[in-house]
């Protein structure tokens, strides 16, 4: 069952990708797409990519190099467009409020600079796993993209809940998505490449990674196409706090601020 | 190897960051119901005070070396308790302004980012305060002033007592009174 080309594999790889392509097309029907016009191009664009990866993966036609050369392309345009998807999300969550965009961008910046740096240093370290560069260097790719983005999302985390902004409902639910997949993908691309595992126990990797892509995929859709909970009315517990002292403290800060 | 346990623990640090965030925000209640109540009094006569310079030059005057260092050190850390507290209550008040964010009332609304705003700038602030004071701890001889914190402080206090008018005309100023 957990062996490349199984009925659970075909289901992981193909599954995941119908559904986001199904979702962009929702996306599109409520108009979300111009609310989030980077995840719209993320989920058509990732969904096609790998469906095209799975289908040369089983037209016998398709030789190791062109699929692996495949493989490479969709490594890179899916990195570049997640990047861009992380600068969408962080523009909705900090471009609000001028008071902490600047310096969310240096802080964003700076880590991203550090994360390129200790991405490229893993690089240099990872030991050659295989013969054939095209197959080693796009296990070293997956883990410098994934080392970057995981950071990235974390900072976006960290950043966002340290001066405690609330996020947009889609903007959370992209964000965790996108987190929870660069994290265990980053994990199994870190064991694929320097793990010293055989071929046998590498392709066991792809179901953690598809697995949590599906998980990923549905979490996506509950957050961008299941509405929020509305919010109790207001009660009395919305109501200020017990009047103690508040005249005295009044005309204290009344006092401050006119001087 | 090493490298691979390296990344599948920062792997897994990282989904524990990313997850605790998830539950953290699913547990929060919407809304600004007893947030108000988190909010804790601070004397910013007091606080004024205690980072006057001139103050600072006269205990540097008056005392000897030794002695003055002690003291500085003193007032830092009544410094830095006063300024977490201010970090603290901009967190609330950034709570409290996004909940009211929502409002229809335009004026509440914008009201509430201004709000929201200045609280930022506040924590923004804040910090950068602490980090100053901490670093004045090592090297008690050195002048430090947090000034730019007390008047964002009364600048907030001012916003949030607008949004408290707006929001509830008959009882205004009670969030910002608490400040």
């Amino acid at each position: 069952m957990l062996q490349a080309h199984s009925l659970l594999w075909h289901y992981l790889f193909v599954a995941p990708n119908v559904l986001l392509l199904v979702l962009a097309v929702l996306m599109w029907k409520r108009n979300l797409h111009r609310e989030f016009p980077v995840f719209l191009v993320f989920a058509v664009a990732t969904a096609i990519e790998q469906l095209t990866i799975y289908a040369a993966d089983v037209i016998p036609s398709v030789g190791a190099t062109t699929w692996w050369k495949l493989f490479w392309g969709g490594l890179l345009l899916e990195a570049l467009v997640k990047f861009a998807l992380i600068g969408e999300i962080f523009g909705r969550v900090f471009g609000l409020y001028s008071s902490v965009a600047k310096l969310g961008k240096v802080v964003i910046s700076g880590v991203g600079v550090a994360l390129v740096f200790l991405a490229a240093t893993a690089a240099a370290y990872t030991p050659k796993n295989n013969t054939h560069w095209i197959v080693s260097g796009a296990h070293v790719l997956e883990q410098t993209i994934y080392m970057i983005e995981c950071g990235l999302i974390v900072s976006l985390f960290v950043f966002a809940a340290y001066f405690r902004l609330r996020w947009g409902r889609a903007a959370f639910g992209i964000t965790l998505g996108l987190g929870i997949s660069a994290c265990v993908h980053l994990a199994t691309w870190a064991l694929a490449a320097n793990g010293g595992l055989s071929s046998r126990y590498r392709s066991y990797l792809d179901f953690p990674i598809m697995a949590t892509y599906h998980v990923c995929v549905l979490i996506w859709f509950y957050y961008l196409l299941v509405p929020a909970r509305k919010p109790k009315a207001p009660t009395r517990k919305d109501t200020p706090p017990p009047e103690h002292n508040l005249e005295v403290w009044n005309q204290e800060l009344e006092r401050l601020l006119h001087q | 190897m090493n490298l691979a346990i390296v990344l599948v623990v920062a792997a897994v640090l990282a989904l524990a960051t990313v997850l605790s965030v998830a539950v953290t925000r699913s547990l929060q209640v919407p809304g600004s119901a007893g947030l108000t109540g988190s909010i804790r009094p601070i004397d910013v006569e007091a606080f004024r005070n205690l980072i006057n310079p001139a103050e600072d030059a006269y205990l540097r005057r008056r005392l000897p070396p030794a002695q003055f260092r002690m003291v500085r050190r003193q007032r830092l850390h009544a410094m830095a308790a006063y300024v977490q507290v201010a970090a603290s209550n901009a967190s609330v008040l950034v709570r409290a302004g996004q909940a009211a964010l929502a409002s229809g009332d335009p004026r509440v609304a914008e009201a509430a980012h201004a709000m929201v705003n200045d609280a930022l700038l506040l924590r923004r602030n804040a910090t950068i305060a602490i980090a100053r004071i901490y670093l004045a701890l090592a090297w008690p001889n050195s002048s430090f002033a947090a000034v730019r914190v007390v008047d964002r402080y009364e600048q907030l206090s001012g916003a949030a007592m607008l949004l408290g008018r707006l929001q509830n005309p008959a009882a205004p100023v009670r969030l910002a009174a608490l400040l």
